[in-house]
């Protein structure tokens, strides 16, 4: 019996994902993941060809895309994309503190993990900025853009410093209402707001 | 006559940009810096030493570049395009940089992410801020240096960047729709609170 590609795709991936938090992302390698996911080797190289560096790229991606499909799940509908980043910005960062694996990984092996997650946040930036597209179009519809805003620069630019924001806050405090809301309305908006 | 320290960072730089940063040596760094092991290493017993101290040189010299161009101009707008548009060329034509993040990436992204990006962006941005006090508060003139260091990691140093911001045109037409309005509303909207006249 031979299951679909994407279906031995996202078996594969969740596998590798269990030997990294098992064993950390040097300890990882191909005969592990095949043996969590319950293939062959052969199979792990006929859809990951770059073999273990592509492997570790690609969940790298899958984890990062997972965990923003979650957060917009738990985010839900909102009233505008201001209000959307307002609720988005705390609640990631928290994900992001909470996010065991990650920490885990950042604590013990961050060489190897940087430039997994650098290579492959763009990707990330375009799911961001592709999620967020649609919600800068409403907003622009409801009158609440200015005239003229180029949405596919906005929405990346949008996306790349949401991103920057809760993986490094830097001086600003995303636990602060107040701070997030100015960060929201000046720094990331206020060259898209009328 | 310029000191030791000076010289084991511009001659640390280049091997760095010839072989890389984990295959110099300190004394690689001696004979390219023309002097002696004994000498070096009374300054650098390590080369994590040496490194930390390259690392702040540059950082200090880049910035003051930025800060000296932003100087230059008249307008807020100007000056935001002048300093950020300084700083990607630097960065991009820095040949010890741009080796390590293609040939030995975890290197550098180690320092640009997470908590040592955290501590990067703070020092960036306040090495940025004077370019902007005579527009806005000490504190607007921040946090608009520490928004600048954060679009430049993201733009200049992280992959596949979407607009090239050592290009003016290019980095003008995205600062001035996106950025600066962000930076000068901040400033405006402080001014309304703290009741400024004229405002």
């Amino acid at each position: 019996m031979t299951e679909p590609a994407n279906e031995s795709r996202e078996r594969v991936l969740a596998g590798t994902y269990e030997c990294i938090t098992r064993a950390g992302i040097g300890k990882t390698t191909v005969e592990g993941a095949a043996r969590a996911s319950g293939v062959s080797r052969a199979t792990i190289y006929r859809l990951f060809p770059g073999g273990r560096d592509e492997l570790l790229r690609e969940t790298v991606a899958w984890e990062m895309a997972r965990f923003f499909a979650h957060l917009g799940a738990v985010l839900g509908p909102t009233a505008d994309f201001r209000t959307f980043l307002e609720r988005a910005l705390p609640l990631a960062r928290e994900q992001v503190l909470g996010h065991e694996v990650l920490q885990r990984v950042l604590e013990h092996e961050p060489e190897r993990l940087m430039p997994l997650i650098t290579v492959e946040q763009h990707h990330v930036i375009g799911y961001l900025a592709a999620y967020f597209r649609p919600l800068l179009a409403a907003d622009r519809d409801a009158g609440r853009l200015r005239d003229g805003v180029d949405l596919d620069v906005a929405a990346e630019y949008v996306a790349r410093m949401a991103l920057s924001l809760i993986a490094s806050p830097g001086r600003h405090d995303l636990e602060d209402p107040a701070e997030v809301s100015r960060l929201v309305h000046h720094e990331l908006l206020g060259g898209l707001l009328p | 006559m310029v000191g030791v320290p000076e010289r084991a960072s511009d001659a640390l730089l280049t091997c760095i940009a010839r072989f890389g940063l984990s295959k110099t040596t300190l004394d690689d760094v001696a004979r390219e810096a023309a002097c002696s092991r004994a000498t070096l290493y009374r300054y650098f017993d390590r080369k994590g030493a040496l490194v930390t101290h390259a690392v702040d040189m540059e950082l200090a010299r880049m910035t003051a570049l930025a800060v000296a161009a932003a100087g230059r101009e008249a307008s807020l707008a100007d000056a935001v395009v002048a300093l950020v548009t300084v700083s990607a060329r630097e960065l991009v034509a820095h040949a010890a940089l741009q080796f390590l993040l293609a040939h030995e990436p975890e290197s550098v992204l180690g320092q640009l992410a997470f908590g040592p990006g955290d501590r990067l962006l703070v020092r960036v941005g306040d090495a940025y801020a004077p370019a902007f006090h005579r527009w806005m508060s000490h504190d607007d003139a921040r946090r608009a240096g520490d928004w600048l260091a954060r679009v430049l990691r993201s733009y200049v140093l992280m992959p596949k960047p979407s607009i090239d911001l050592t290009d003016t045109g290019a980095a003008r037409s995205f600062l001035e729709e996106l950025v600066v309005p962000g930076l000068e509303s901040a400033g405006r909207s402080e001014r309304e609170r703290a009741g400024y006249p004229g405002s």
